[in-house]
């Protein structure tokens, strides 16, 4: 199975889903015209990966910010990170924010409660 | 939308449950099962709703702080924008008036070293009993440096500022034309 490298852009994230160290990271900013046509491949990969039953998974979520559309994709996301954990590989996801916005964190600890998966919410400095 | 929606599972949930409706021959245990279905599917997307509905009002709301950021930052940059403009004015008036000082004090040497050396001989001829008279000329000539200067300033005053419009007309021309280059090359 193939890593799934797409490039980020002013208005899609960057999206590096590694296989073999089961680092899934999503980066950047999401406000895609077509999220659908965005979000397809990534979910099917979600899909295909868990036929590779990995050991761990970390998913470092690192959003500036995302459209509406965008909220029920990474909710989508989630809810197959979920479908890994059920099959028994450990999930962790790593929600990052700067450490003055305060809408990105809470919108973290909102995904966490929802996907009942763990999270750890990490702050950094502005650039 | 049709098969391209990102209510695609919902959507084809929604089709199931009606397909099911249309049927007549379904059991007391067929039609428990199904509703038990759809009340999951409604839960999950009353759920998902929920969620979504309070994290765009979150992000709305970041929205709105960043644009709040921004025309802040528009604000003091107009105002920078300006006093640097009321600068360039104040520099510009002095450097005209020093301009107009040097040029109007080389048109009185000028005017003196006329008088001294072509008109001061004439007048010696034409009223040789009165000394007063080249005097009086010089002082003429005196009297009109301070007027002289501020009609020079003032003249330059108003070609500097022509010059300033004409200027500021040829970059808003300009940023026309790169506005309507751009325009087209989006269309293409």
């Amino acid at each position: 199975m193939d890593n799934l490298i797409i490039e980020g852009t002013r208005q899609t994230p960057e999206i590096n889903f590694d296989v073999e160290s089961g680092i899934l990271k999503l980066e950047g900013r999401s406000i895609p015209e077509n999220t659908f046509e965005f979000f397809t491949p990534v979910l099917n990969w979600l899909d295909a990966y868990v036929n590779s039953s990995p050991d761990k998974i970390v998913a470092k979520i690192n959003l500036e910010y995302f459209n509406t559309s965008s909220s029920k994709y990474i909710l989508e996301i989630l809810k197959k990170l979920k479908v890994f954990k059920v099959e028994g590989t450990e999930v962790l996801v790593e929600w990052y924010y700067e450490e003055d916005d305060e809408e990105m964190m809470e919108t973290g600890e909102d995904y966490e409660d929802v996907s009942g998966l763990p999270f750890e919410i990490i702050s950094f400095e502005e650039e | 939308m049709g098969g391209q929606s990102i209510y695609q599972n919902e959507l084809d949930n929604l089709e199931q449950s009606k397909e099911f409706l249309k049927r007549n021959d379904y059991s007391q245990m067929e039609l428990q099962l199904e509703f038990k279905k759809l009340v999951e599917h409604y839960e999950e997307l009353v759920d998902q709703v929920k969620i979504i509905t309070k994290i765009s009002d979150r992000l709305q709301k970041k929205l709105n702080k960043t644009n709040d950021a921004l025309e802040s930052s528009n604000n003091q940059l107009a105002e920078l924008n300006n006093q640097l403009n009321e600068t360039i004015d104040q520099l510009t008036e002095a450097k005209i008036g020093r301009r107009a000082s040097t040029i109007v004090l080389f048109i009185a040497i000028g005017l003196f070293v006329i008088s001294e050396v072509l008109l001061e001989p004439i007048i010696d001829d034409v009223f040789k009993d009165n000394a007063f008279v080249g005097l009086a000329l010089k002082l003429v000539v005196a009297i009109l440096i301070k007027p002289g200067e501020d009609f020079a300033n003032k003249y330059m005053l108003k070609q500097a500022r022509k010059k300033q419009m004409k200027e500021q007309e040829e970059k808003r021309a300009d940023k026309k034309v790169d506005k309507k280059v751009k325009k087209k090359r989006k269309i293409l």
